[in-house]
């Protein structure tokens, strides 16, 4: 069988080094020079995910989890190391894109679908469908300021999920909104993951929720991989090492 | 980067015009008087600075009100812009830590909505044009170069003040004196030609681009003159080299500012 990578990840680091803020008049205060904070997020990782396949990623907070999934949606450029997208678009299904808070629900779907690379004939084609998966009613014209955080993010993830992309990357959203949601969101993200065509990263820290959609589980500890493959061993060495320490 | 520079503005130009659009409705929408406000506010400080400066101050200018007016309509897209520029990046945290985009996008949306309002304010000129009867020459075209001009400044000094926004915390503080200043040199409610002495009106008059981009319209639009064209055209590739900088700055740095907000 010929594998075909979707996602190629290289001696990835990302680091938070050297970017302290710096205010004038503390310049003006203090004379000796702050020290730049060193503080390596991800340490040089690398890992494949083929195409189709649905890659689980799970640690304690802290372990450079969530970095890594902002770096590959290109939010955060990689200090060094490589990240190959294979011309894949891709979208980050967290809590949403940003919406404009005085703008209305209708105009976010459009801005959020723009941003993500869709055209806006095509973001209106799918508008009624996101509308009515997110099922805001008449507030979908009222600005987004005057919504409710439950609406917020309803909105935020039916936008992501109906646009779809080749790969999607899910940060901890199997709960959005109340219990009726919820259901229907985790039906509806089961769909699109399942779908064998797309390729799909998970952050999260529900083990059943990966042991259920995942092909691969990887663990990442300290900014390093600590194991990866098979979810049920990847899980079990997990529970483990968390229940020592 | 060039490449990269034209590539973008064709993926996130619409969405900038639709981002424009949308911030100028959400705006109306709030209270609908408020388009009403992109009129009033800048006549009622031409009021203001006529009553000053004509009544209490005496100064002498040919169409005194119009001559203000130029010079708030065109300072209000400036210093606006500005100071919004330093928060620009902060105030779109929702976006800018969700998905890619170029960050100058983000500048020029707020261009866009600055832009509008100086568009109706120079409607607003047309019309006092005719109610004060000044004769409008053909130099009259010389204002086009010079819009063009301040947009270019503009958008130059935009994108530094918006990298340089994200790191340091209190530039707004600084951002605002300066521009205090600047609105001095400028001289929105005199004529910095006549009222500083020899030889520091040439100084601030041609090195203060916008005190030269306002004057120069005042020039060609109240009094038929040709502005001073080989300066005008100097600015332009000041403004054109900022920009570029100012790209290049963003390009290289844009990844980061996440991190830091």
């Amino acid at each position: 069988m010929e594998d075909k990578y979707a996602i190629e990840v290289k001696d990835l680091v990302i680091s938070y080094r050297n970017l302290k803020k710096t205010s004038i008049k503390r310049n003006l205060l203090k004379f000796q020079r702050q020290k730049a904070e060193d503080f390596i997020a991800v340490k040089g990782i690398s890992f494949y995910v083929r195409e189709g396949e649905i890659l689980g990623i799970i640690g304690k907070n802290g372990s450079g989890k969530s970095t890594t999934l902002n770096a590959l949606a290109g939010i955060f450029s990689p200090d060094s190391g490589v990240i190959d997208l294979k011309g894949h678009s891709i979208s980050l299904l967290s809590i949403g894109v940003g919406f404009q808070r005085e703008m209305s629900g209708r105009e976010n779907i459009v801005l959020s679908g723009m941003l993500l690379g869709f055209s806006e004939a095509q973001v209106r084609e799918k508008e009624q469908e996101i509308i009515d998966f997110a099922g805001l009613g008449k507030f979908i014209d009222m600005p987004v300021r005057t919504y409710s955080s439950g609406m917020y993010s309803k909105l935020a993830f039916s936008i992501t999920a109906i646009l779809e992309t080749d790969i999607m990357l899910i940060d901890e959203v199997l709960s959005v909104g109340d219990q009726k949601f919820k259901k229907k969101s985790y039906n509806k993200m089961k769909s699109l993951i399942s779908n064998k065509d797309r390729t799909v990263v998970i952050v999260s820290h529900s083990l059943s929720t990966l042991e259920e959609l995942c092909d691969t589980v990887m663990w990442m500890h300290d900014g390093e991989i600590k194991k990866i493959g098979d979810p049920k061993e990847v899980l079990d060495e997990y529970v483990e090492f968390m229940e020592k320490s | 980067m060039f490449n990269k520079f034209k590539q973008d503005m064709k993926k996130y130009w619409k969405y900038a015009i639709y981002s424009t659009k949308a911030q100028l409705k959400s705006e109306v929408a709030n209270s609908y008087l408020n388009w009403l406000w992109w009129v009033l506010e800048p006549l009622c400080f031409m009021m203001i600075y006529a009553f000053i400066f004509g009544e209490v101050f005496q100064q002498k200018e040919k169409y005194f009100p119009v001559f203000i007016f130029i010079g708030i309509t065109l300072w209000d897209f400036f210093n606006k812009t500005m100071l919004q520029s330093v928060r620009i990046v902060k105030q779109n945290k929702p976006i800018v830590s969700k998905v890619y985009l170029p960050k100058y996008i983000l500048l020029l949306v707020k261009m866009g909505v600055n832009g509008f309002k100086m568009f109706i304010s120079i409607l607003i000129i047309v019309g006092m044009l005719f109610v004060w009867k000044v004769p409008v020459t053909i130099n009259v075209i010389y204002s086009i170069p010079i819009l063009i001009t301040l947009i270019l400044i503009v958008f130059g000094f935009g994108c530094f003040l918006l990298h340089f926004g994200v790191f340091v915390e209190d530039l707004s503080n600084v951002v605002n004196i300066v521009l205090r200043l600047v609105f001095y040199m400028t001289g929105i409610f005199w004529n910095i030609m006549t009222k500083l002495p020899e030889p520091y009106n040439v100084y601030v008059g041609k090195c203060n681009p916008i005190a030269f981009l306002l004057s120069s319209m005042r020039d060609c639009v109240l009094y038929g003159r040709v502005p001073h064209r080989k300066l005008l055209l100097l600015w332009f590739f000041v403004g054109l080299a900022i920009s570029a900088l100012g790209i290049r700055k963003i390009y290289k740095n844009e990844n980061s500012y996440v991190k830091v907000i």
